[in-house]
């Protein structure tokens, strides 16, 4: 079962071609990356998929379900969550808080209960605490539970943005240049972190990435843009030796 | 004996907070209770009025505050609010008498209902009122926004003002009965804040937060921005719309101009004063502001120094109040609580860190000495 499909996808700002016929299929399970030179149209991509932009043309479907027309909260609710290229925490809340706030759309008590702390509010809350301290252990944050979000190191607030997106059991994970401004020691850390996420919560990772290192060590296969549009397609092998791919990156032989 | 003691006192060191909370309570309460024979009753409608301005500002606050979206609507709501009270709460032969110009609705004649209900009704049209609004202003953003609520506010006036058979026009309403008492006020006042600091703390506060926080990554993890806005504005709106009924039986007579938009300023700055955010911070605010403005009322008599007469020039305490503000926005800019709510916690820990550099100071002293 394809996870997500994208049938001609384009986006056009006024005269501006951001992303021009993309075509991409991941299947359940797989991790994926999107790479190309800087503005190339990979996060427009990204806000297509998530409701952000409505595509000029084409199609996006998640297991089937077209997203069309869909709001960014309608789908994160269907089970895609992302996280950000500028990490986007919520700056007055705690490390707990900022992960509880992603349990909300799936509240099954009302307004006046959750404000009168009747007895269901209260045990929803309470399990949904349960839930996000143990994502929190999971990505090894538990300790810093009570700490400012903003006052935790860079590289743990990229882990609690993930944290964040994993809380509501999403079936497709887009992270957004989740090793941008890291060393090489703590993407090396992020990719081990990637595979256990993927293993433990049985989701399917797209994402999209500036270190080649890392791409070529966690895809499963790789889409290559340049300009909006698409040159390339395959295995991490394969896109090594592509010469259209080393033509983007290193232009052309002098 | 003495180990019996010693366990209450553990007891109570345990529940530190909700022993203090019981105590801070039952002194307040002793307060209001004693506020007329104490205070005198000008004081007490003073009190008053800072209880009903301390709603709207808690009111504005949970929308600008803590949703984030600048609104300037308040004295709409709370016009809406105050004519419904207003209206149902005079009986139909006092209305004879006060719309004396033309006469009411027929409809509206016979309308006649207990201040709790007239003042729930209020609390209700005035939700109601938010809730049409919200669908064209809260798509806006920005300094739009604001200015979509403040025109609100001078529509619902101006209709106020125009809807002779229905509101008595500019003539105004008056003989309303009094019905706030200092309990009301006192009891009204608790209850929202109660309410509020509940919302707050639950799912919904926490969505509300994160809507002004970034919006952005707050709709990516499934909030819906527009809902969330709206019940935030709805809830205000009524508490609003409360507020505007207590004020028109407490002062007893209302007319539309009084709601003019710039009646908002003064909320806006109550709630700064108090912080941005804080709840706690608002109450603060709106009992300084009320306070002060009624206490530089000297400032508009004549003074005597001895060596100089002061002779007392009109509007002088707006004068020595804006002054005092710009000075507060300079070197206080977040306010009295910043966007912290009241927590024994902290004032115990300041409490602690004034007693220890007190002390430090006696102790270098002895030092010199």
């Amino acid at each position: 079962m394809n996870v997500l499909e994208t049938r001609h996808v384009t986006m056009r700002f006024g005269g501006l071609t951001a992303v021009d016929d993309l075509n991409i299929v991941i299947e359940e399970g797989e991790i994926v990356s999107l790479i190309g030179p800087n503005g190339a149209g990979k996060t427009t991509c990204f806000n297509v998929i998530t409701g952000i932009y409505q595509p000029t043309e084409g199609e996006v479907f998640f297991y089937g379900e077209k997203l069309n027309g869909k709001r960014p909260d309608q789908v994160a609710s269907i089970g895609i969550s992302r996280t950000f290229q500028n990490i986007r925490l919520f700056k007055t809340m705690t490390v707990l808080e900022n992960v509880l706030c992603a349990t909300h759309f799936n509240r099954h008590s009302g307004l006046f209960s959750n404000i009168l702390h009747l007895p269901n509010a209260l045990k929803e809350e309470g399990l949904n605490r349960d839930k996000a301290l143990k994502i929190l252990d999971e990505v090894g944050l538990a300790q810093y539970a009570d700490w400012k979000a903003t006052s935790l190191p860079y590289g743990l607030q990229r882990r609690l943005e993930i944290a964040r997106a994993l809380v509501s059991e999403p079936k497709l994970l887009l992270l957004d240049e989740p090793a941008a401004g890291m060393n090489p020691k703590e993407s090396d850390e992020l990719a081990d972190f990637i595979f256990e996420i993927k293993d433990k919560f049985h989701i399917t990772v797209f994402l999209i990435e500036h270190h080649m290192k890392l791409v070529m060590k966690i895809s499963d296969r790789i889409y290559v843009t340049q300009y909006g549009k698409t040159i390339a397609m395959g295995t991490p092998e394969e896109i090594r030796n592509n010469p259209l791919v080393i033509q983007a990156y290193l232009g052309e032989e002098g | 004996m003495e180990k019996k003691n010693n366990a209450i006192f553990q007891r109570i060191l345990e529940n530190r907070n909700k022993v203090l909370t019981i105590v801070f309570l039952a002194l307040i309460m002793v307060i209001v209770g004693n506020l007329k024979p104490w205070f005198g009753s000008y004081w007490v409608r003073v009190f008053n009025t800072c209880c009903i301005y301390s709603m709207v500002t808690m009111s504005m606050n949970l929308v600008n505050g803590c949703t984030g979206i600048f609104t300037m609507g308040s004295p709409g709501f709370m016009c809406i609010g105050a004519y419904t009270t207003a209206i149902l709460t005079l009986t139909p032969e006092v209305k004879d008498a006060v719309y004396y110009l033309s006469p009411i609705a027929p409809w509206l004649r016979e309308l006649n209902t207990s201040f709790p209900v007239a003042l729930l009704l209020g609390g209700l049209f005035a939700a109601i009122a938010a809730f049409i609004i919200g669908f064209p202003v809260l798509r806006l953003s920005g300094d739009y926004l604001s200015i979509a609520t403040m025109a609100f506010s001078e529509i619902a006036r101006v209709i106020m003002l125009n809807a002779q058979s229905i509101t008595n026009g500019p003539i105004g309403i008056t003989k309303i009965k009094n019905h706030v008492t200092v309990w009301v006020a006192f009891m009204a006042l608790v209850s929202v804040y109660v309410l509020l600091r509940l919302l707050m703390r639950s799912t919904y506060g926490r969505a509300l937060k994160a809507v002004r926080d970034d919006p952005v990554a707050a709709e990516a993890i499934g909030i819906p921005l527009f809902r969330t806005k709206m019940t935030s504005f709805i809830i205000s709106g009524f508490i609003a719309g409360i507020a505007g009924g207590l004020l028109a039986s407490l002062v007893g007579t209302i007319d539309a101009n009084q709601f003019v938009y710039s009646y908002v300023n003064q909320f806006l700055l109550m709630m700064i004063l108090g912080g941005n955010g804080s709840m706690t911070g608002s109450i603060l605010g709106s009992f300084v502001i009320t306070t002060a403005l009624e206490v530089f009322r000297f400032m508009d008599e004549p003074i005597d120094f001895g060596f100089w007469k002061y002779p007392g020039i009109g509007g002088m305490r707006m004068v020595l109040f804006s002054i005092s503000l710009m000075l507060i926005v300079l070197f206080w800019e977040h306010g009295i609580m910043g966007s912290n709510e009241f927590s024994w916690d902290r004032i115990i820990e300041r409490v602690k860190k004034l007693v220890s550099s007190i002390r430090g100071l006696f102790k270098r002293k002895e030092e010199q000495a």
